[in-house]
């Protein structure tokens, strides 16, 4: 038993290292004097001081960034309120039909996601940019924070909302007090995995954008088109250390609402 | 209708989507302050009507009235009624104080009003010094004891028990259905309480419900139903019992075993085909020439209080006993008992015909 344990925690840190190793090598170089990630000449930050001397650059990331929290949080408002109109939905069998339709989005394909809303937005005549990436971003986030919520309100107990209701709340009360608090956790979970999808997004936003307007991803794949330089080791690294924050905020909240508000009687 | 009743029920019918009604036609009335016990087996409708009364679903067909209000389309968050839920129903995101204040919360009470209430309320219930636990580092006991604390709390009008008290091991159980009996009496509340446990039910109640497949078989007090059981049913249910097959020869005679006895009954048909209830402890065992009836010790069993003897007559009937004294196995014994001991049941009797006939006798014995 003793052995297996030690196996599984080998084969665990060889995933982990294969995993992690690219970004590390990326972002090592990153503080190379050099320009190339052949050979490590010194240690620099000269990359780091290009990419905050780049004032477009700088405006690319405030741009991503602007519009994953956007996104993030429109879709999330969207999906949380399609859930609980998903589950409580009378009849069963439109309920399996928006399911259904929910998840065809999450597997579908960001090119063709990405074309479709090209040809939407060319109809209709919205100018691509800002607006046309938030709303592309939005819908494909939609499904996500539906897929997060659901469960936790499957797994609710009907019988909590009656208790409510039997306590005098209203319909209102219980959707606040009652329903919202108690799938918080999947709300958080959904919010962030928008955030990081948002972030991350390549396809999607190369299709929809136009106009001068981009975001990093689409902006480091025109760079590295152009050649490599190791401002976008820099950027990556930058964008590596903005996730870790992501990642350790998510667990932070998700913790705290475990432990909910504990408004009890001081001691 | 007296000015007491505070929920009457007329000709509730209540289905799902089956043919078969959950509850079939239902009538009865709950007076104020009293202990109401719905008392049957598992599916028979308690709870639905536990959820009618408070509101979390409308009948079928039928009427509910409240303090002699139609309440057929009010909705739960407006009656004057709170629920203790068969599975507690506590909401796992609020800690136990917070569960307890949730309807005063609603009610946007003082803040101090609601830390004195709260507290008040987890004393009666034995948990003092646990308003800040979460719901899940609590007993199952526990928490059901929070649920009763939160119903309470709002000082309703009807409190809706829903077996409240089944995951309480004995010792507790019967502690609490002490206290609770209690506190209805201190609160003067309407308590409407449901069991399948007919202890408890006898134990508890000023009134008792004994329900079977969607049908009040029979409502009055612990001792009315303990006494006269309806049929085969109640008197199945509501305790150990001897049930055998009878014949009404004439008033005050009827036939069983084998043999004629004097009874305390009459105003049936002659020859009729009635069941006969004889109650274990009332059936005293003595000597063969001496009884009434002679059995053959089959089992016996110690119960602590009293023996259980399983015995058969030569019929094959079989005849339980309880008591003190011990008799041998595989001998033959008499048994004694009062005519008052025997119970005639009337095949497919309706209540009403039952109680009128049960009148009957009353009205004869003050006329002796
Ligand atoms: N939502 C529902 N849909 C269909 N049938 C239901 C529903 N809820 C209850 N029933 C049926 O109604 C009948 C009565 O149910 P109810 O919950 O009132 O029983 P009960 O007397 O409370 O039983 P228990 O002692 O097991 O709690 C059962 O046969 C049950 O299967
Ligand atoms: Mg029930």
């Amino acid at each position: 038993m003793n052995r297996s344990s030690k196996l599984s925690k080998v084969y665990l840190a060889l995933v982990f290292i294969i995993l992690y190793t690219p970004i590390f090598y990326l972002i090592f170089y990153s503080f190379n004097s050099g320009g190339t990630m052949s050979s490590f000449k010194s240690f620099s930050l000269e990359h780091y001081k290009a990419v905050f001397a780049d004032t477009r650059l700088i405006m690319i990331l405030i741009n991503t960034i602007i519009i994953a929290l956007l996104s993030a949080l429109i879709s999330t408002a969207i999906g949380v309120i399609g859930a609980i109109g998903i589950v409580y939905l009378k009849n069963r069998k439109s309920r399996n039909a928006l399911l259904s339709l929910n998840n065809v989005l999450i597997v579908s394909p960001d090119v063709i996601i990405g074309a479709s809303f090209l040809i939407l937005f060319t109809m209709v005549g919205v100018k691509l940019g800002f607006a046309s990436v938030l709303i592309s971003h939005i819908a494909f986030s939609v499904p996500i924070v539906v897929i997060m919520v659901l469960p936790k309100l499957q797994e609710m107990s009907s019988t909590l909302i009656d208790a409510a209701l039997d306590l005098g709340a209203s319909k209102r009360e219980v959707l606040s007090r009652v329903i919202i608090p108690y799938i918080k956790p999947g709300i958080f979970a959904g919010f962030f995995l928008a955030l990081t999808y948002s972030l991350d997004d390549f396809a999607v936003t190369f299709f929809v954008t136009g106009n001068g307007f981009t975001t990093l991803s689409v902006e480091i794949y025109s760079m590295a088109r152009a050649g490599i330089t190791l401002t976008i080791n820099a950027l990556s690294g930058l964008l590596f250390i903005v996730t870790l924050l992501l990642v350790l905020g998510y667990y932070f909240v998700t913790n705290r609402t475990k432990n909910p508000l504990r408004t009890g009687v001081p001691k | 209708m007296t000015d007491n009743t505070i929920i009457r029920f007329e000709n509730v019918t209540k289905s799902y989507d089956s043919a078969t009604p959950v509850l079939n036609n239902v009538s009865f009335e709950i007076e104020r302050g009293k202990f109401y016990t719905l008392l049957g087996p598992s599916g028979c409708g308690k709870t639905t009507i536990l959820r009618l009364i408070a509101g979390f679903m409308e009948p079928t067909s039928g009427d509910i009235y409240f303090n002699g209000n139609k309440i057929n389309h009010v909705p739960a968050n407006e009656r004057q009624v709170n629920t203790v839920f068969q599975d507690y129903a506590l909401f796992p995101h609020l800690n136990v104080f917070e569960n307890i204040a949730f309807g005063l919360r609603i009610k946007k009470l003082k803040k101090e009003e609601i830390t004195r209430r709260v507290l008040e309320a987890l004393k009666f219930v034995n948990l003092e010094g646990y308003e800040n636990r979460e719901i899940v580092e609590m007993s199952g006991g526990q928490k059901q004891r929070v649920a009763i604390a939160r119903a309470i709390v709002n000082d309703p009008e009807v409190i809706l028990l829903d077996e409240p008290l089944s995951a309480l091991d004995l010792k507790l159980r019967t502690e609490m259905q002490y206290e609770l009996r209690e506190l209805q009496q201190r609160l003067g509340k309407t308590f409407i309480f449901v069991t399948h446990d007919q202890e408890e039910a006898l134990a508890m109640s000023d009134e008792i419900f004994v329900m079977n497949a969607g049908v009040i078989q029979q409502s009055g007090t612990p001792m009315d139903i303990y006494d006269e059981p309806i049929n085969r049913f109640v008197a199945d249910f509501i305790g150990e019992s001897n049930i055998v097959p009878g014949v009404m020869i004439a008033d005050y005679r009827v036939q069983f075993g084998g043999k004629d006895f004097e009874c305390a009954d009459k105003g049936l048909s002659p020859n009729e085909k009635v069941d006969i209830v004889i109650r274990p402890e009332d059936l005293e065992i003595t000597t063969v020439d001496r009884g009434k009836m002679t059995v053959k010790v089959d089992t016996q069993l110690f119960r602590g209080v009293h023996y259980e003897l399983s015995t058969f007559d030569k019929d094959g009937n079989e005849w339980l006993v309880h008591s003190t004294k011990k008799a041998a196995v595989g001998e033959e014994i008499g048994l004694d008992f009062d005519p008052e001991a025997i119970h005639v049941m009337r095949l497919n009797e309706t209540e009403e015909e039952f109680d009128k006939r049960l009148e009957s006798y009353g009205e004869e014995n003050h006329a002796k």
